[in-house]
Order: C-alpha cells, then sequence, then structure tokens
C-alpha cells in the first residue's frame, strides 16, 4: 500500500447503531472511510482499556483495577476529574458512551 | 460573578460571552460546545503549583474540520474571545489541557483525528491534531509499512502534532522531533489558511519532502507560538531497520557524567550512535523499580548514600546512559566495536545489552522507547513522591562533559534547599543536551506546593543569571522564561503576534507572547 487518503481509525466514527450492534457482536467497524457523521466512538469497553488504561493499570504505575467491583461511577469521575498521579481524560478522547461501557468491562472484570 | 459559566475571559461580560457561545453553538453544534463544570472536569486538572483555578477554562469547543475553525476565530475576532489550542492534550507537566489563563476558550482538536496520508516509499505521514502516536502506530502496523516512529514517553496518549509544535523529543535516531517536521497547514487568525513550505504551491506534490520553500521559512514561528492554529502537520518518519541493539552503560559516581559526555559527543555527532541518547540519574529510573519510602522517611531530599543503596539494591548505575545503534547486523557489529571500545578506556563503565538486562524493567521501556513502540511505564515517576505534582525543569547545556556537572550539580543543590529530589537526565543533543528534571513533589500537600514554586522560581532565576536559557516551560512560568530570553527577542515575538493576529485572540501568554 502506497499512500490511504482520508482513513480515520476504526475507532473515531461510528455510528450510534453501529455502537448498538458492536455490544451485541464484536464487530469491527468497516466505514470509517465512507462514515461522514462527526463523533467518537471506541468499539468497546475492552478496547479502550487496551489501548489507554492498560499501559499504566498493568504495569505498575497505576493500581490493578481488575478484581476489585470498582463502581462504575467511581471509574467515570476518576477518568474524567483525574486523581492525583492519574491524569484525567476528556471526552474527545474518550466519549460519554464508551466511558460507561469502558466502566462496566472494568467493574465486570 | 457569574453562575452560568466557570470562569469568563478577561474583560469578556457574562451578556457578550452568551453570544460567543451561542455563535459557537450555531457552527459546532451544542455537543461540540461544552460550558459546564462537570464537562470541563478534565481540563482543569494540572500538576503545577498553583491554584487550578488560576488557569480555569470558561469553555471547550470541539471543532473537527478546518471550514468550523475558520469560523470559530471569526467569532472570536467578532467578540474578542481568546482561544487556547490543543492537538492531543496531553501537555503533562507542562500546563497539561488547560489555558494559559483564566478563562481562555480551549480550542479541543482530538476529535480531528484522520492520517491523511503515509508514503511508504518516502517514509513521511500527514496528519491532523488529534492523531494520536498509538493511533499511527497501529495504522502502520495495520498496513505492514515497515516504519518506526519516534515519540516522547507519554507514547500511546500524545500525538505527533502537539509534541512537534511545543518542540518535544524523543528517543530515536529522528528523536528532535521538529528537525523531522516538513510542511504545516495553518489557520492564521484572520481565517485564512496557509500551507508552508512547498504547500503554498497549486498541485505541488513536494510538501511532505522539502522543507524550505521559497523565501523565508515560516513553519518556525507556528512552534511554541500563538500565531495559527496547525491543522495539518507533515513530519518524515524512519525506515524500520534490519537489526535494532539497545544497549545501557552504567556508572556508579555523579562526577562520572563528564566522562560520559566527552565519551557520547564525538560518538554521536559522527553518526556512530545515531539516536537522541539518554543520560538518566538512577532517581530518575528508581521509581520504575523502587518506592521513596522505602529508602527515606520525613521531610527533605533523598540522601546520597539512599541513592548508591537504591542503586545497588536495584542494579542502577548511578548514571544510566541508554543508546542503541540501528543498521544492518554487519553496520551494527562495526560501531559496536566503536562504542565498546570508547566505553572501556578507564574501566568504570559497566556495558549491558538485551543479553544481560532485557528482563529489567527500566531497560526494556527504554528499549521500547528507541524503537518507537507503546509504553507509560516512565509515568512512574508520579510515584515517587505521589499526589500529582510535576513541572519539568528543562534547561538547554552544551554536550560537554565539565557544563552537564555543572548543571547537575547547581540544580540538585537548589532542590535540596527546598527538600526536592534530583530526578534528571540528559536527552537528544548532538551538541546539545536538554537537561530534563522532574520536579516532583506533592500536590495535596500545601507545604510542598509553596516550596515547589519557589523552587522552580530560584531554578529558572539561578540558571539564566549563569546564562543558561530554558528550551520549553510550564504555562505558570511562561512570561518569566520569556523575560530572560532579553528585550528584543520578546519585541520582535510581540511584533509578529499584532502583525498576524492584531486582536490578540489566538493563545494569548504562550511563551510568554501577549
Ligand atoms: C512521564 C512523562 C514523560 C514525558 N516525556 C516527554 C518526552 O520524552 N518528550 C517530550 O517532548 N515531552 C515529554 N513529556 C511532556 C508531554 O507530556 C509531551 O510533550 C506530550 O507529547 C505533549 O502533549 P501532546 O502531545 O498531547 O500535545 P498538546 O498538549 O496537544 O500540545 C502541546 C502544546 O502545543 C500547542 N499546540 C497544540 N496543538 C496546536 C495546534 N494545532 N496549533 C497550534 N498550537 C498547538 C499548545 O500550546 C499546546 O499546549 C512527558 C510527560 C510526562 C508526564
Ligand atoms: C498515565 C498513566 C495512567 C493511565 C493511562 C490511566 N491511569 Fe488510572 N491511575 C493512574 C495512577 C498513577 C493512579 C493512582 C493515582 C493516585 O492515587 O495517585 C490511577 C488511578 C486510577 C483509579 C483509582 C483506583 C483506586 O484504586 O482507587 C481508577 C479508577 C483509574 N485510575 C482508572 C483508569 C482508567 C479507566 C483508565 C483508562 C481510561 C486509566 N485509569 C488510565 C495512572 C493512569
Amino acid at each position: 500500500m502506497r499512500k490511504t487518503k482520508s482513513v480515520r481509525t476504526v475507532t473515531a466514527l461510528m455510528l450510534s447503531i453501529s455502537v448498538i450492534a458492536a455490544m451485541t457482536a464484536d464487530i469491527a467497524c468497516a466505514t470509517a472511510e465512507t462514515n461522514t457523521e462527526k463523533g467518537f466512538r471506541w468499539r468497546n469497553g475492552a478496547e479502550v482499556y487496551s489501548k489507554v488504561c492498560s499501559y499504566c493499570h498493568e504495569s505498575q504505575v497505576g493500581p490493578r483495577l481488575f478484581g476489585r467491583e470498582l463502581p462504575p461511577e467511581y471509574i467515570r469521575t476518576i477518568v474524567r476529574n483525574g486523581s492525583r498521579a492519574m491524569p484525567p481524560f476528556r471526552p474527545s478522547e474518550i466519549d460519554d458512551e464508551s466511558l460507561a461501557r469502558l466502566a462496566e468491562y472494568i467493574q465486570r472484570n | 460573578m457569574s453562575n452560568k459559566y466557570i470562569a469568563l475571559p478577561k474583560g469578556i461580560s457574562e451578556k457578550t460571552f452568551d453570544s460567543a457561545i451561542a455563535d459557537f453553538r450555531s457552527v459546532l453544534g451544542d455537543a461540540a460546545v461544552f460550558t459546564s463544570a462537570q464537562q470541563l472536569a478534565p481540563y482543569i486538572k494540572t500538576m503545577m503549583p498553583v491554584p487550578d483555578s488560576d488557569h480555569t477554562p470558561s469553555a471547550a469547543l470541539m471543532a473537527t474540520t478546518v471550514e468550523e475553525i475558520q469560523k470559530i476565530v471569526g467569532i472570536c475576532n467578532r467578540y474578542k474571545i481568546p482561544i487556547w489550542t490543543i492537538s492531543t492534550g496531553k501537555n503533562l507537566g507542562y500546563g497539561a489541557a488547560a489555558p494559559a489563563e483564566r478563562g481562555q476558550v480551549v480550542l479541543d482538536l482530538k476529535r480531528m483525528n484522520r492520517i491523511l496520508e503515509v508514503d511508504k516509499d518516502l517514509a513521511y505521514a500527514l496528519v491532523e491534531p488529534g492523531v494520536t502516536y498509538k493511533q499511527l502506530y497501529d495504522y502502520i502496523a495495520e498496513h505492514k509499512l515497515g516504519l518506526w516512529l519516534s515519540m516522547p514517553a507519554p507514547s500511546a496518549i500524545a500525538g505527533p502534532v502537539g509534541n512537534t509544535l511545543d518542540r518535544g523529543v524523543g528517543y530515536t535516531p529522528y528523536g528532535e522531533h521538529f528537525l523531522f517536521a516538513c510542511g504545516m497547514e495553518v489557520v492564521l487568525a484572520n481565517g485564512e489558511v496557509l500551507r508552508t513550505g512547498m504547500g503554498s504551491m497549486p498541485n505541488s506534490n513536494t510538501w511532505q519532502v522539502f522543507k524550505w520553500g521559497y523565501g523565508p521559512y515560516l513553519d518556525g514561528i507556528f512552534t511554541q507560538s500563538n500565531y495559527g492554529i496547525v491543522t495539518k502537520f507533515g513530519f518524515w518518519l524512519m525506515p524500520a531497520p534490519p537489526a535494532f541493539k539497545p544497549f545501557v552503560i552504567q556508572y556508579e559516581d555523579e562526577e562520572d557524567i563528564v566522562e560520559i559526555v566527552e565519551i557520547i559527543r564525538p560518538l554521536r555527532i559522527s553518526g556512530v550512535i545515531p539516536n537522541a541518547v539518554v543520560i538518566a540519574h538512577a532517581l530518575y529510573e528508581a521509581p520504575v523499580k523502587a518506592r521513596r519510602s522505602d529508602y527515606v522517611t520525613g521531610p527533605g531530599s533523598i540522601p546520597d548514600a539512599a541513592v548508591r543503596k537504591l542503586a545497588k539494591d536495584h542494579h542502577l548505575g548511578i548514571w544510566n546512559v541508554y543508546a542503541a545503534l540501528y543498521g544492518t547486523p554487519e553496520q551494527n557489529e562495526v560501531n559496536w566495536k566503536i562504542v565498546t571500545q570508547a566505553f572501556s578506556k578507564s574501566g568504570k563503565a559497566k556495558i549491558l545489552t538485551e543479553r544481560e538486562a532485557g528482563d529489567d524493567p527500566a531497560f526494556k521501556y527504554r528499549a521500547s522507547l528507541m524503537r518507537g513502540d507503546m509504553t507509560l511505564q516512565e509515568f512512574s515517576l508520579y510515584n515517587w513522591r505521589g499526589g500529582g505534582g510535576s513541572m519539568w525543569f528543562a534547561p538547554v547545556s552544551q554536550a560537554r562533559g565539565s557544563e552537564t556537572l555543572k548543571q547537575m550539580a547547581l540544580t540538585k543543590q537548589i532542590l535540596a534547599k527546598y527538600g526536592l529530589d534530583y530526578s534528571g537526565e540528559f536527552i537528544v543533543g548532538m551538541r546539545d543536551m536538554h537537561h530534563i528534571v522532574d520536579v516532583l513533589y506533592d500536590k495535596t500537600d500545601p507545604g510542598q506546593v509553596k516550596a515547589a514554586y519557589q523552587c522552580f522560581d530560584e531554578l529558572l532565576t539561578v540558571f539564566s543569571a549563569q546564562g543558561y536559557g530554558t528550551y520549553r516551560v510550564n504555562t505558570a512560568f511562561m512570561d518569566k522564561v520569556a523575560e530572560t530570553y532579553g528585550p528584543v527577542q520578546r519585541q520582535v515575538h510581540k511584533t509578529l503576534k499584532k502583525a498576524l493576529d492584531p486582536n490578540g485572540i489566538l493563545a494569548p501568554g504562550k511563551s510568554g507572547i501577549h
């Protein structure tokens, strides 16, 4: 492949409808190139965890989050506000819906 | 005082701001304009020793197109609203995503995140501001392009546009990032769109391959500045070398920095060692492996004896030189001989490669950084003191042994006066060294906050008095650093500002330019 024009990440620009689809079936979004709707969506909670949180929370920079049944509300608050050594993340980075699913994912695991 | 907004831009009434916000909403839609405390929370937290209220934004706007940004600057000019632009917004230790001054509107370009082009043959990329290193890394891997990134330690969560515009650094042979920038698209304060260099010419296909264009070179004035909003950014990528050989060389005394720098400089200038070498003090690497509380309790900076014990316990040098060879196995073998011969002469150096140190967590993350792989391990620094206080003190030094020792000793002495530790390293240069010190303190402890502020202020005062300039600074100290570079430069910056942004709407205060 020599060059590629206008590629958003698969995580960007998913229709909210495909977000619902992705919750039931773990499908990647292949429509990024033609989809012009604004917004930012991750595929699911696991993707945000592995592409962002895990780098600190699986390397002893931050405390382990799994297996503690942390309340989703608490997780969401920490992610948005940050806490001491933990930097905050903006909705432009992790949108509210993705954050909600991330928080559930962490609580479940 | 307003209840509707958590802050207002300086000199702007609530009524005027209402109108501006309504106009922003008509351009961007309601969902892309934030004004509530809850929505703005992630734009407020900084690691600086000043109240977060000093840097609280009045609103945040999420634009995704050049046309939207043109309309936004139009609105800002109409109402004289200042906007502070961020790309990925992870300028941690330099002011984070918060604006320079209370009440400024943050223009958040994180969602403008298209990878427009990656050319495998010419090894360059053209991206929008919101692209993260992680996003580009995954893209390159997915398309098997065989190109390496150079990134700062916050890799996965930061991005090439914001990092390079603040003249940040990485650890590969392309580590001095702005050297490898090639072509920008900039929305000017008057709404015009400038493409720098070859990009100004219609139909040119050399925008990302030839930096200079024709006439005065303009890209530089859009870095560490407030003369425009960069909306596209080109830069060169390194072809993956056939072989990569990372190594660390450890020394046991602080004075050994003289020998290290004297040996490294010729190897670096001649290209035997091609990458942005790091000479890290034990206290910079320690947090990856050790807890401060295991070595020292109570107030005051950590004593030298404790640092020596810590280094011994955790297989660290007092200085740890991380570097790598990149090339064919044969090239690397030749260069390895030159490196080991140079460092073996005095008998003080301990040379370790992946074979001996491959499992060491400090070596591992350093090796990742030197090949442009994602890691956030360096954030361990924040656990050293805890409490989330951090400012980068970043004076520039000659790559001369005596100078680096002098800067280290001076920094350490001033930090100790305020009970703070020397978490320092020297990085990058061929002829220079960026001396980078993380001034770590507990932001939840008012005593340490005060000490950290005074300490940083004194570091800047003392260093500039000795002729040592700072390469980059957090938003609380930008005016102070601008002063140290003298009145003529400051006046030229101001003249440019007046010409390009007469209403002063773009990031007032950036680099001390108002
Ligand atoms: C543990 C740790 C290690 C670090 N290591 C490094 C390191 O190795 N090297 C390094 O360089 N830094 C380092 N940093 C500092 C910082 O986190 C990085 O430099 C980071 O890349 C900056 O954030 P960003 O890329 O998200 O840029 P942003 O925050 O988006 O931008 C940085 C600044 O550039 C300007 N800017 C951004 N976008 C635009 C635009 N579109 N138009 C005009 N101006 C713009 C603004 O002034 C903004 O404040 C480190 C920080 C931490 C906490
Ligand atoms: C740059 C490193 C880093 C990243 C990335 C990061 N965190 Fe953290 N996180 C930390 C650190 C460090 C702490 C501990 C903060 C402290 O108490 O000083 C922490 C604390 C937390 C806590 C509180 C844990 C507790 O025991 O109370 C939660 C919840 C959390 N993080 C969630 C997340 C989520 C979710 C993500 C991904 C979106 C994430 N973090 C990404 C570094 C990080």
